[in-house]
């Protein structure tokens, strides 16, 4: 195992260096995989750092719901390894920064993260809905987990039925 | 008695329904053989008059803001001229019904007509799409227009004439010259493709970027009548380019003579048919530079050895 | 003459499924271009929550028509890869000929609809009826033409049979030869090449920067490709090589699109003389254990990227998906400034957008309603009724 995964043992072990206690409960499950949590304000340094070394690709960033706290995880990679990024936020007041001065590719994946989850992003252009259609219920953020799909599906049809 | 012979002419023949039958039946002979040549199967014979009578039934919309009596009569002016320039090419007879020193001008601008209402068409319309397709009919105009102009205007140095039915009857006499006129007449279908906007110059309604070009607010009769003169005017021009250059009719005249008409037209359409089998669609820019850059040194080339030609006969 | 904002989209001959893109052209020339995109969102992950793993492998084959097998493939890898499944060889070499044969009728379909927006119609032509030989290999092999249903966790579904191996051996040949022929074609034909080099450029540094993937970069000669960085299923195991090419421009996409199906027969070739025994599937348990995972998969368009996340149960946690075409898109709006209009749809096109894919994604289940809406039945019996009444009966 360790054989195969030097390469990311190495990278992690910088970073740590560099990071200090910022970053949290790495896991290297496999070659080319490297899981991590990390605290929000060291985020654009970080990012920076990877893109500096390499990382130079955002694939994209995945919204998720834990329940008590929303967050992100920003998949990085040199299209050797994917570095997986977790940034937590809480959920009453859900706000991250836009990373988009590091990776400008950013701008529809964070954009996703405010339709479907309602993570404020700091710092990104205001701009039209994406991926949600125009007129959806404001202030529905359909991949929280409260967010039921039969009330969704209910709300929704009321709303075309009063369109028409 | 006499006020009906030249409404015959006119109506039936080879005026409106001649031309008419003779372009859906052309359409349907493009249509045809695109489609064997592109490995599919076709549509039937009756499938452009059965196109052309849909259009013809379905409703007019015209834009709010277009110039109502303009856009309403461009398509009968393109007809009207198209028609008109049929009378002064031989069909039946070694000389044409109309037939003066000089005709081969008049022919020349009333082709021009055409182009000059699809232009109007599109930017009467007020549409983004439409305004952009026709300023592309006008760019595509200085195109052509120089080189096709010239390939005819050595044919008529050389024959000594300026009137069709003249220039066909020297080459009849002479069949060897049409060989030496082969660059000019190359030039000329090339210009000619540009003319009627088919591929690969069909820039102006490339419904891939522009949806219906010019064309993109017209609809039903008045789409109808547009589109039906596109296709009259593919055989005016062949009939046109036949005449001047493969030495018209000869000295067959009534039957003989319109089935050698048709034939000759045929062979010209075949080849423009070939092109557009052929080809990818260029760019605007391009078809202007390819035009001037190999088109109009090819006409001038013709005219050339024409005047060379003449000067020792 | 002043600046004009023409749309291209959301509905437009040139564009096969809605996206909208707002050019501003001064004359001919492009000077500004923004994508809109989000016409298309069904919800897909949010409806993938709330079905078990399995029930979702149908959902997500379902996220695209043309890349079916690679989304499935790359949800299925993921899963696997939380379940710790180890996959039978032949499943794997199974994989990897739908795979390939996905592409090459992928890159067939794309030629096609590059000529058609070049005006090309002959071309285009051509090349959708060697496709529809791939076609006939997939259904051969898994019954379906469209959504293979082929995988399943821990496997494949369908065997190959000796006659299978020949069939297609067989339509490999053939296509073969009719590629080498669409090479020339795509290299020496003087209007194609008029309408597509120089067109679209996309420096490689430009390239990087921003995020392009699959043919779209390697065209910019970035050597990527997730089957040879990350090798899954047997890719490892065969004969080929990445291509790349130099000119950054259309027609680059192209050559890179035309040779990978050369690559793509190879492949197949080589795993056809070579299956090997054995039961095509391992039982996995409904309830995958808690953990996430990321999987690529090199589809047709570029790398596909699925997160899985599993909570235990029957039912993922999260399943998010990024189709290749989304990464493609930010390079868009670069490719077209100061082109010409002329140039835009096949430059939209090079990239081989497919907006199903990248606008995936909120339920709007209109037939669960109050709504009066139909029922596939009635439907069917209304059509069936009003075609009676026009005289064109079926039975």
């Amino acid at each position: 195992m360790s054989e195969e995964t030097i390469k990311e043992e190495e990278l992690v072990k910088n970073l740590k260096e560099k990071f200090g206690d910022a970053i949290e409960n790495v896991i290297i499950p496999r070659k080319n995989r490297v899981w991590m949590d990390i605290n929000q304000n060291i985020a654009l340094d970080l990012m920076k750092y990877l893109k500096e070394h390499g990382y130079y690709h955002l694939s994209t960033i995945t919204g998720f719901d834990e329940g008590e706290k929303l967050g992100a995880i920003y998949h990085i990679t040199d299209h050797k390894t994917i570095l997986n990024i977790k940034i937590r936020t809480s959920k009453e007041n859900p706000v991250l920064k836009s990373v988009l001065s590091v990776y400008p590719v950013a701008t529809s994946y964070e954009r996703e993260l405010f339709d479907l989850f309602g993570i404020k992003v700091e710092g990104l252009p205001e701009g039209r809905n994406y991926p949600l259609p125009e007129g959806f219920p404001e202030g529905v953020h359909p991949l929280r987990k409260e967010v039921k799909l039969d009330e969704l599906n209910k709300m929704l049809n009321e709303k075309s039925v009063k369109e028409d | 008695m006499d006020a009906i012979i030249p409404l015959l002419y006119i109506a039936v023949f080879p005026g409106f329904i001649f031309l008419g039958v003779y372009a859906l039946l052309m359409q349907w002979v493009d249509r045809k053989l695109s489609a064997v040549m592109q490995n599919r199967v076709g549509p039937p014979i009756y499938q452009p008059l059965a196109d052309f009578i849909k259009l013809i039934s379905k409703e007019v919309v015209i834009p709010e803001n277009a110039d109502v009596i303009l856009f309403k009569s461009l398509p009968y002016v393109a007809m009207a001229s198209i028609i008109t320039s049929i009378f002064m090419i031989p069909i039946w007879d070694g000389k044409a019904l109309v037939s003066f020193e000089g005709d081969i001008m008049v022919v020349m601008y009333l082709l021009i007509i055409p182009t000059v209402t699809f232009f109007l068409a599109g930017w009467s319309s007020t549409s983004p799409y439409s305004t952009i397709g026709s300023m592309r009919v006008m760019t595509q105009l200085f195109g052509y227009e120089v080189p096709l102009f010239m390939s005819f205007a050595g044919c008529a140095i050389l024959a000594g004439s300026w009137s069709i039915s003249g220039i066909a009857a020297y080459f009849s006499a002479n069949p060897w010259f049409i060989l030496l006129n082969l660059p000019g007449f190359i030039a000329a279908l090339l210009a000619a493709e540009g003319k009627l906007e088919r591929v690969p110059f069909d820039t102006p309604h490339a419904k891939n970027e522009l949806v219906g070009g010019q064309f993109t607010e017209y609809s039903g009769r008045l789409l109808a009548i547009f589109l039906l003169s596109i296709d009259m005017e593919m055989i005016v021009l062949a009939a046109f380019i036949s005449a001047v250059f493969l030495g018209g009719l000869g000295s067959f005249t009534g039957l003989a003579g319109f089935i050698l008409f048709i034939i000759k037209t045929f062979f010209v359409c075949f080849i423009l048919i070939l092109f557009k089998a052929l080809m990818a669609r260029v760019r605007v820019d391009q078809m202007l530079k390819f035009s001037w850059k190999w088109l109009v040194p090819v006409s001038a080339l013709q005219i050339l050895i024409d005047i060379l030609l003449k000067v020792n006969i | 003459m002043s600046k004009m904002q023409i749309p291209l989209g959301p509905q437009h001959p040139a564009l096969k499924e809605p996206e909208n893109f707002m050019l501003v052209l001064d004359g001919e020339q492009i000077v500004d271009a923004t994508v809109n995109l989000g016409y298309n969102h069904r919800g897909i992950e949010k409806a993938a929550e709330n079905r078990n793993y399995i029930q979702d492998i149908y959902l997500i084959e379902r996220v695209c028509g043309i890349c079916s097998h690679s989304h499935v493939s790359c949800y299925i890898g993921a899963v696997e890869e939380i379940a710790k499944v180890e996959v039978p060889a032949i499943a794997k070499a199974l994989r990897t000929i739908v795979a390939e044969l996905e592409r090459i009728h992928s890159h067939l379909l794309w030629l096609g609809v590059a000529a058609f927006e070049l005006g090309y119609d002959t071309l285009f032509m051509y090349t959708w009826r060697d496709r529809e030989q791939v076609l006939d290999c997939l259904e051969l092999l898994s019954g379906n033409r469209v959504h293979y249903g082929m995988n399943t966790i821990g496997g494949v579904r369908r065997d190959i049979t000796k006659e299978q191996v020949d069939e297609i051996s067989k339509k490999i040949k053939y296509l073969k030869e009719r590629t080498s022929y669409y090479v020339n074609v795509v290299t020496e034909e003087p209007t194609f090449l008029a309408r597509t080099q120089n067109v679209g450029k996309l420096p490689k540094d430009v390239a990087l920067e921003l995020n392009a993937v699959g043919p779209t970069a390697r065209a910019s000669g970035v050597d990527i490709d997730v089957r040879r960085d990350e090798p899954y299923f047997i890719y490892d195991q065969l004969d080929w090589k990445v291509i790349t090419y130099h000119t950054c421009d259309v027609f680059g996409r192209a050559v890179v699109r035309v040779l990978e199906t050369i690559e793509s027969y190879k492949m197949i070739e080589q795993i056809l003389k070579a299956i090997p025994e054995g039961p095509i599937s391992v039982k996995v348990p409904w309830k995958i254990p808690a953990g996430e995972a990321v999987f690529r998969y090199e589809a047709p368009r570029g790398e596909d990227i699925h997160y899985v996340k599993s909570n235990g149960t029957e039912y993922p946690e999260r399943v998010k998906v990024r189709a290749p075409t989304l990464s493609n898109f930010q390079s868009l709006p670069y490719c077209l400034k100061q082109g010409y209009l002329a140039d835009a749809v096949i430059t939209i096109a090079a990239i081989d957008p497919c907006m199903s894919c990248t606008d995936r994604a909120v339920v709007y289940d209109i037939n669960k309603g109050e709504r009066k809406t139909f029922d596939q039945e009635e439907l069917r019996k209304y059509s069936i009724e009003f075609y009676k009444k026009k005289g064109i009966s079926f039975k």
